[in-house]
């Protein structure tokens, strides 16, 4: 199980629905996964729930029941299909079923980024690919970066992060992750949308510091 | 707010009875039930009078739809609508927008649901009852100032220091109330598990 989680703050918001869509993603990605975030899931969703019930009765339009009934048909929702295989579902329908086949572009030999088609106002979604065993030019980051590891597993200098793992770094995060050496590690990164060109890879797009 | 609770225990049942005999008078008695509240909730979202009668229909038809995939010992019936409400809003949110996510995406459906309705209905009953009627009694006793944090959370989607901007508090006073606030909703969820342990053994 995940060491690491979305605080308080991002689980409520997630549960009453109320993230932007490329913070929503990951969220759900960590949450499908952590059976401890599934259960604080379920207690803001029933805290809804209580939001529900107290809520003004406010008036309908007289005909909106007719209506609804006239549109009720008899096919029933499917049962929910199972997750399967290594892609978060929330990511299946961005990524090929074999991982090995995403088209990665490369910024460096040790490190390799996948642009995820749904980023918002608020934030750009990507994948990073960290090759085994290297480690990245020190760095910090210009906005916040939400980080959940897909698969491997990477270090810095406040602690070993592995598969599940939901981790936040801002300004205030000087580090040098190193992916351990036995794979290559597999990130989900959301960052403040505006800094595009000035987060992670801020110190290898600089000539200065290559 | 505490006369809706004689009414809850209704609500599932009519719930089973719309995924097991796909009963209209049912449908109705749960439309005229909820609809009112559902609006009033959607309103509070920032909803505009039309999209929250139409969000209330869509809802609506969800439940009709989905109603075989409700699990009354997952939760209660106002917990259910409430997630096919939020659901149903954040699909209508990106509807004008190519970015492909949708709500069925990001949330879950818990997958023991279905078909084990009629194993002990009281004793489910008791349970979502229970579950909500813990919150509740939380919620009544949340002081204001955690309320109102609650509330800018659920219906603004505001961030803490969103939230610390507008009612001019430090974030860090923002944080602690929050946090006091769903402390005290981990005591009384591990409170209530506790009981329903020890419903579950006194039926062995
Ligand atoms: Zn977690």
């Amino acid at each position: 199980m995940a060491s690491y989680h979305p605080n308080d703050e991002l689980l409520m918001r997630f549960s009453a629905g109320m993230l932007s869509n490329a913070l929503g993603v990951l969220v759900a990605c960590h949450v499908e996964r952590c059976p401890h975030c599934q259960e604080k899931t379920r207690i803001y969703e029933q805290f809804g729930g209580e939001l529900i019930a107290e809520s003004d009765d406010a008036e309908l339009p007289a005909d909106l029941l007719d209506k609804t009934l006239a549109r009720l048909s008899d096919e029933a929702e499917p049962a929910p299909v199972k997750v399967s295989g290594n892609v978060p579902r929330p990511l299946q329908r961005f990524l090929p079923d074999d991982v090995s086949q995403i088209p990665w572009k490369g910024m460096s030999k040790a490190i390799k980024e996948f642009r995820l088609p749904f980023g918002d106002d608020e934030f750009d979604a990507r994948l990073y690919k960290i090759a085994a065993g290297k480690q990245l030019p020190e760095h910090t980051h210009r906005g916040r970066e939400f980080t959940l590891v897909l698969s491997g597993s990477f270090s810095d200098n406040a602690g070993a992060y592995h598969a599940g793992d939901f981790v936040l770094a801002d300004t205030s995060v000087m580090h040098r992750p190193r992916a351990h050496a036995e794979q290559d590690c597999i990130c989900f990164a959301v960052l403040d949308a505006p800094l595009k060109f000035t987060g992670w890879f801020g110190a290898l797009v600089n000539p200065f510091m290559r | 707010m505490s006369t809706h609770f004689a009414v809850e225990p209704a609500l599932e049942m009519l719930l089973i009875a719309i995924a097991q005999q796909r009963d209209q008078a049912a449908f109705r008695q749960l439309f005229n039930a909820v609809g009112g509240r559902l609006k009033g909730y959607a309103v509070k979202s920032g909803a505009n009078d039309k999209d929250a009668d139409e969000l209330v229909q869509e809802t609506m038809l969800l439940v009709w739809r989905k109603a075989h995939l409700y699990d009354p010992t997952q939760a209660s019936a106002l917990t259910w609508l409430f997630t096919l409400l939020r659901n149903k809003r954040v699909d209508l949110l990106r509807r004008n927008k190519h970015n492909l996510i949708s709500a069925d995406d990001l949330y879950l459906e818990p997958e023991s649901a279905q078909s084990e309705h009629d194993a002990e209905p009281l004793q489910q009953e008791i349970e979502s009852d229970r579950n909500q009627h813990i919150v509740r009694n939380l919620l009544q006793h949340l002081p204001t100032e955690q309320r109102i944090i609650l509330y800018k959370v659920y219906f603004e989607g505001k961030s803490h220091s969103e939230i610390s901007d507008e009612l001019a508090l430090p974030l860090g006073t923002v944080k602690s109330r929050l946090r006091l606030a769903l402390s005290k909703f981990e005591v009384l969820a591990r409170q209530h598990f506790l009981w329903l342990l020890i419903i579950q053994m006194t039926n062995y």
